[in-house]
């Protein structure tokens, strides 16, 4: 069903067309802001950005910058498997991986980048992850920078816990637990 | 050479005084620009519900964006200044000078204040009394055209020629409205001269009502403001460079070569102001207050100091400038633009009309009255 606005496109009247009332009228709306905003500064909804910061609504608190969580022995959880590098959208990831010497079964990244002057905030690498590896759950918004070099965030920049973590209990992760416990580590 | 200063003391006393009021009133305007051009974007955020810029700082002080100028203009000089290939060189140079040099001008017929005795010398507040001082106001604003059609021809570039085509036509239309809404105040006062115009609003109609121009000529004062406003390409005018969509004359302008056209816009602005103020508004004078002091319609009279009063009379000159400063500001953040087709049928169908009208009315009431 196609909706149709009728406008209503009435000829202007006398006192429109000389336009002075309507331009008082037009003034009087604007001249409420002005003096209402310079007696009232505060009313104005602008958020001075860096020194006063919103909490972040629901979902967005889900979309800050990156991470990579570490277990307990301060290896990455990340095992290299590309999962996240194919469902980039901005192709901002990139991955080497390398073999941990004593362990056959996984991999770990060498080189972790991400581009973060490509990267859309979508989430979907961490929606792609099978080992609860990456997050955006930092809360921290990337912001400008005056050389594209510096939004180039590599694996040492990535790798870090928030206060609580690790936590080997209900870590999706049953060969990293596995090979933690053959280590003899907790 | 001592025996040519005693001969013609008075004649340099005369021109260093002249030469020290051209100082301090001009640089006192080049420093309200300079706040004015703060003064449009912190007004333009408060009608917009934003703060406007707030964040050049100088030693982390940033005084809630009070150094912004100075930061646009250390930006504007050390932009690339950029002359197209094509362009005439010379002309091309010249047009910035054509767009400010006759507004700064202008501030010479402007009375700003009586007169202060210094030292027994009587200096006028006014840096040169024209006897044609009304006359030489619409000679100069007419010149500034000049700088609107030479910017956009000697670039070269088509659109900016059309920008420039635009602005003459709108220019030298409005110019002619804006001369006959002054026709008015030349038949009552009698004068072209700024200062007796002043002098003559101090006198009381009535015995209570401050005989300003506005209240000889109301209808001439609106008609004034819209040719003053258009006069001053601004909006609901300003389609002659329409900074958001239009191209516009200075198009190929770079640098403190476009610094000079916005700035030269903004001290019309105070001129347009002053202008109005001066005409219409009783220029420097307060009501009521004389130069012996405040003398009340009932009677009662309040003696003040002669220094006093002039300040008194400067400060109400200023305060006048400031408040029309800023309600041009507040309407060109209130209308939208007008069509081309518009603006010339309003002003030569509408506008020219109505100004020949009020000047019809106003010799008839004249006449009428026996004041011929």
């Amino acid at each position: 069903m196609i909706s149709v606005k009728k406008v209503d496109n009435r000829p202007l009247n006398w006192l429109e067309r000389i336009y002075l009332p309507e331009i008082a009228r037009g003034l009087a709306v604007t001249l409420r802001h002005f003096f209402v905003n310079l007696f009232n500064p505060k009313g104005m909804p602008t958020v001075q950005y860096p020194e006063q910061q919103l909490e972040l609504p629901h979902a967005a608190k889900t979309r800050t910058r990156h991470r990579l969580k570490l277990r307990a022995d301060n290896s990455p959880k990340c095992v290299a498997c590309f999962m996240c590098q194919t469902a980039c959208p901005a192709y901002c990831i990139r991955i080497e991986a390398a073999e941990y010497p004593d362990n056959a079964v996984e991999k770990y990244p060498a080189v972790f980048d991400i581009d973060l002057a490509r990267c859309v905030m979508c989430g979907m690498c961490v929606e792609a992850c099978p080992e609860d590896a990456i997050a955006m759950d930092t809360l921290e918004i990337p912001g400008g920078e005056q050389d594209r070099a510096r939004l180039k965030l590599t694996k040492e920049d990535l790798l870090r816990n928030l206060p609580g973590e690790p936590s080997v209990v209900g870590a999706a992760n049953r060969l990293a637990n596995e090979y933690l416990k053959s280590k003899g580590g907790a | 050479m001592t025996e040519f200063y005693a001969a013609n003391s008075d004649l340099i006393l005369f021109a260093g005084a002249a030469a020290f009021k051209t100082l301090v009133f001009l640089n006192g305007v080049m420093g309200f620009t300079a706040l004015l051009t703060l003064a449009e974007r912190k007004v333009s955020a408060l009608m917009q519900d934003r703060i406007g810029p707030n964040r050049a700082s100088l030693f982390g002080l940033a005084l809630n964006g009070l150094f912004h100028p100075v930061a646009d203009g250390i930006k504007m000089v050390m932009k690339e200044d950029f002359v197209p290939g094509r362009a005439e060189k010379l002309l091309f140079t010249l047009a910035p000078f054509f767009a400010l040099v006759p507004v700064l001008a202008l501030f010479s017929v402007i009375p700003f204040g009586d007169y202060v005795m210094v030292f027994g010398y009587q200096l006028d507040l006014q840096i040169a009394d024209v006897p044609l001082g009304l006359f030489l106001v619409l000679a100069l604003s007419g010149l500034a055209i000049y700088g609107v059609f030479l910017g956009g021809w000697s670039a070269k570039n088509n659109f900016a020629l059309l920008g420039a085509l635009r602005g003459a036509a709108q220019m030298i239309s409005y110019e002619v409205v804006l001369g006959l809404t002054l026709v008015g105040l030349l038949m009552i006062f009698g004068s072209a001269s700024l200062q007796d115009i002043v002098r003559a609003q101090g006198r009381l109609l009535f015995g209570w009502l401050p005989a300003w121009g506005v209240v000889y000529q109301p209808f001439a004062f609106i008609l004034f403001l819209v040719a003053a406003v258009a006069e001053n390409k601004r909006t609901p005018f300003d389609l002659v460079e329409g900074e958001s969509e239009i191209i516009g004359y200075f198009m190929e302008y770079s640098s403190m070569r476009f610094a000079a056209f916005m700035f030269s816009e903004f001290v019309e602005i105070i001129l347009i102001s002053m202008l109005a103020s001066t005409l219409f508004f009783g220029g420097w004078q307060v009501p009521y207050l004389y130069e012996s002091g405040f003398i009340l319609p009932g009677g009662k009279a309040l003696a003040l100091n002669h220094y006093l009063v002039a300040l008194l009379q400067v400060g109400a000159f200023s305060a006048k400038t400031v408040f029309f400063s800023w309600f041009l500001l507040v309407v060109r953040w209130t209308l939208p633009r007008f069509r081309f087709d518009q603006l010339m049928g309003l002003c030569w169908k509408r506008l020219l009309p109505l100004a020949l009208l009020n000047i019809l009315v106003t010799g008839a009431v004249m006449l009428a009255l026996g004041k011929v």
